[in-house]
């Protein structure tokens, strides 16, 4: 009798300890809560310049740089250059460079696209789900994603050419 | 003898031979003090029977001191005032979730000062989503459900299982009591009175000359019910944060568009949107004469889809089944299966959708053929007759960059521009370039006929002009509505109802027990109910007096147990 009481009373006491835990987790890392450094990076599923749907899971097992950007944002547009030069150099080793397009039309991404010789893939995000789960806030906003899906670093404002490549040294590495 | 210099370990066994659990006040069997400070009472404690509670150990390890930790009362009480002063905290200042679209780490700041600072960096900000105050409510939760078992198991047992003899110490130290002398045999008096009893609503057991009536026990259960309401009003406030259980967003909806609800399979569309406004007339005294438009009512008629096919796939257009439509106003919230839509706000500032200009003759005026531009989506070629007008570039909101070429400013509408390439009859065979500006305003402001005739290298041969209204298209209004769903609010109402339930048979019924016993013509009376001692008095002396012995309600209240000693 003494015994059954005992894992009666265990067994209460673990359901209360798993409950709460479960509750705090929630909260802590609560679903509304934007994704920070060390964390998984949020989900994406956007329509691509090349008529097709994309998501991040697509994209596993590959370092990612994921980079928000729109025409109507002069540091986005310039640079675009350096993200264009690094896709250049790094897709070979399993590198992903992914450009969001925020809140535009296909004909205006499609217009710049074609004038700067983008190659690195573009995806669009016209009701900005996506900045609303990666939790954007000012343009441009980079994410530097290791290929295990957790958020190496995250760069607001202009990238230029050498720290991003250091960047995205660091990111394969952090492998 | 059983109360010993080791009250520890040695007073469990009683008198009357049973032996109780550690802990245990008063005997389980017959009802006698056991512990000193029981026996020194002259009127007993009665709570839970004088049973021991399932934490009273000898030994606690450390599973029991936890168990011991949360089965306290006292305990209990601490976490629900600090509960309580954690959650006054939070209504100092606003919480974060009111803000539409704030940066937190700033708003406080400037909104407060350096308090309002300190409050953001304590996370006062969103009191009731920190790790603090979630871990209090499970404590809570953790304190509810132990100090139940710990009680109701045993207070069940000593309910379930009493016996009718009770001992003499324990009849003389109720608070209700009565001694005296009946003339007939014990068991023959006890049946004559059972009848009486009876008819008071109690249920009646006896056992030679002695008696146990009792009434509405189930009271007894009250808090226990109470605590099981709170509980599940509990874990549906913890689960509220499960993804899909609780949804709160503000969003906008421009009329005639259908706009998917995040994390659902609905589309709501603004399908009108009415706004009275208060005449200078009718408007409240307090704002008359000060030029304030107020709006008087407004409405949102919305039309619920629910999305059937190509859900998912962001290349097609999806399929709407409609499933409900309601006017929704303020506090008149669109409803359906939990999905809640309240009006919010509203914006009557008109967005452009689309335009169908004519391709005119700029001389002649010589209508060639209408073309429709949508301002959000435009396609790349049209046809206007027998001219073909190429989208060569786009612009939602048209500015002049740093080296004075033609950009984007924003992705919104604000100021929409189209570049065509104009290929046609009586056009040099290259064709023409041609900006447009759908907007009047634009055309002004960025002189639409200068840089076409710029472009032209002189005037422009050809035109586009929107003829008349009805060739514009544009979305009069946007209403902004609060889409809510809270699947746990049922079980909220739930755990609210079984609470009440709780509280209703604890508050309303109580728990009366009357044991009597004859001893050589002896009658010795005690009763014992957890509240309105005042009815009890009376219901025995009522019952007393059928039994034609008439004593005053008054002297039945045991006078600190001074008058039984001297019988």
């Amino acid at each position: 009798m003494g015994k059954s009481k005992k894992s009666v009373q265990i067994v209460i006491l673990l359901a209360i300890i798993l409950v709460g835990v479960y509750a705090v987790a929630t909260v802590v890392f609560g679903s509304d809560e934007v994704p920070k450094v060390g964390q998984e990076a949020a989900d994406f599923e956007l329509l691509g310049m090349d008529g097709s749907v994309h998501t991040m899971s697509e994209y596993e097992g590959k370092a990612r740089v994921i980079n928000f950007w729109g025409t109507y944002c002069p540091p986005c547009v310039r640079e675009m250059p350096a993200l264009q030069a690094q896709w250049e150099k790094w897709s070979s080793q399993g590198v992903e460079i992914i450009g969001i397009n925020v809140g535009e039309n296909k004909m205006t991404v499609e217009n710049f696209v074609a004038q700067t010789g983008v190659k690195f893939p573009i995806l669009m995000d016209p009701k900005r789900d996506a900045v609303a789960s990666f939790g954007v806030g000012p343009m441009p906003t980079t994410f530097f994603v290791t290929a295990s899906g957790k958020i190496d670093h995250i760069r607001i404002g202009e990238l230029d050419l050498n720290t991003l490549d250091k960047q995205i040294e660091q990111l394969v590495n952090a492998k | 003898m059983s109360q010993g210099s080791k009250p520890l370990i040695q007073n469990t066994k009683c008198d009357c031979g049973h032996q109780n659990p550690t802990g245990t006040v008063l005997c389980e069997a017959c009802g006698k003090p056991l512990t000193e400070e029981a026996e020194a009472q002259p009127i007993l404690e009665m709570r839970y029977d004088g049973v021991a509670r399932r934490s009273q150990k000898e030994n606690p390890g450390i599973i029991d001191r936890v168990w011991n930790f949360f089965s306290s009362v006292k305990v209990a009480i601490y976490l629900i005032l600090l509960t309580l002063i954690g959650s006054s905290l939070g209504t100092i200042f606003p919480q974060e979730s009111t803000f539409l679209n704030i940066d937190p780490s700033v708003y406080y700041k400037e909104e407060y000062g350096q308090l309002g600072h300190i409050y953001y960096l304590l996370g006062l900000s969103h009191t009731y989503t920190s790790w603090w105050f979630v871990l209090l409510l499970v404590m809570i939760g953790a304190s509810l459900v132990i100090c139940s078992l710990d009680r109701v198991l045993p207070l069940y047992k000593a309910l379930s299982r009493q016996r009718i003899p009770k001992h003499m110490s324990f009849l003389t130290r109720q608070k209700v009591i009565y001694q005296g002398q009946v003339e007939e045999d014990g068991a023959d008096w006890v049946e004559r009175v059972k009848p009486i009893i009876k008819k008071k609503g109690y249920r009646v057991r006896t056992d030679g000359g002695t008696l146990l009536a009792e009434k509405q026990r189930f009271s007894r259960w009250g808090p226990y019910v109470l605590h099981i309401g709170l509980i599940i009003f509990l874990l549906a406030v913890l689960g509220r944060n499960l993804p899909g259980l609780h949804m709160d967003e503000h969003m906008a909806f421009p009329q005639d568009e259908p706009v998917h609800i995040k994390n659902t399979s609905y589309y709501l569309l603004n399908d009108g949107f009415k706004v009275e406004f208060y005449t200078e007339d009718d408007m409240p005294e307090e704002f008359k004469g000060k030029n304030k438009v107020l709006p008087k009512e407004f409405q949102t008629q919305a039309i619920l889809y629910m999305c059937e096919a190509n859900c998912d796939d962001l290349g097609k257009k999806p399929e709407l089944v409609e499933v409900t439509r309601h006017n929704i106003e303020v506090n008149h919230p669109l409803n359906y299966k939990g999905l809640k839509a309240y009006q919010f706000d509203y914006d009557l500032t008109p967005i452009l959708r689309s335009v169908s200009p004519v391709l005119v003759d700029s001389k002649s005026g010589k209508e060639y053929g209408k073309i429709t531009l949508s301002i959000d989506d435009p396609q790349r070629e049209y046809q206007a007759g027998e001219y073909t007008l190429t989208l060569t570039q786009s612009f939602t909101d048209f500015g002049l960059g740093d080296n004075g070429k033609p950009v984007n400013l924003s992705p919104n509408p604000n100021a929409p521009a189209f570049l065509f390439l104009i290929k046609g009859p009586e056009l040099p065979k290259e064709g023409i370039q041609y900006f447009y500006f759908p907007k009047q305003i634009d055309k002004e402001r960025f002189n639409q006929e200068a840089i076409n005739a710029q472009l032209a290298g002189g005037e422009a041969l050809v035109q586009l002009d929107v003829l008349s209204m009805d060739d514009v298209d544009f979305s009069e209004s946007t209403t902004y509505l609060n889409i809510r769903v809270d699947k746990a609010m049922p079980f909220i109402w739930i755990g609210c109802f079984i609470g009440m339930v709780g509280l209703v048979m604890g508050f309303y019924f109580t728990h009366r027990r009357i044991w009597l016993r004859i001893d050589n013509g002896t009658l010795t009376l005690g009763a014992h109910t957890n509240k309105n001692w005042f009815g009890l008095r009376k219901e025995v002396s009522a019952i007393l007096k059928q039994m034609n012995i008439e004593v005053d309600e008054k002297s039945l209240e045991n006078n600190r147990g001074t008058k039984d000693e001297s019988n």
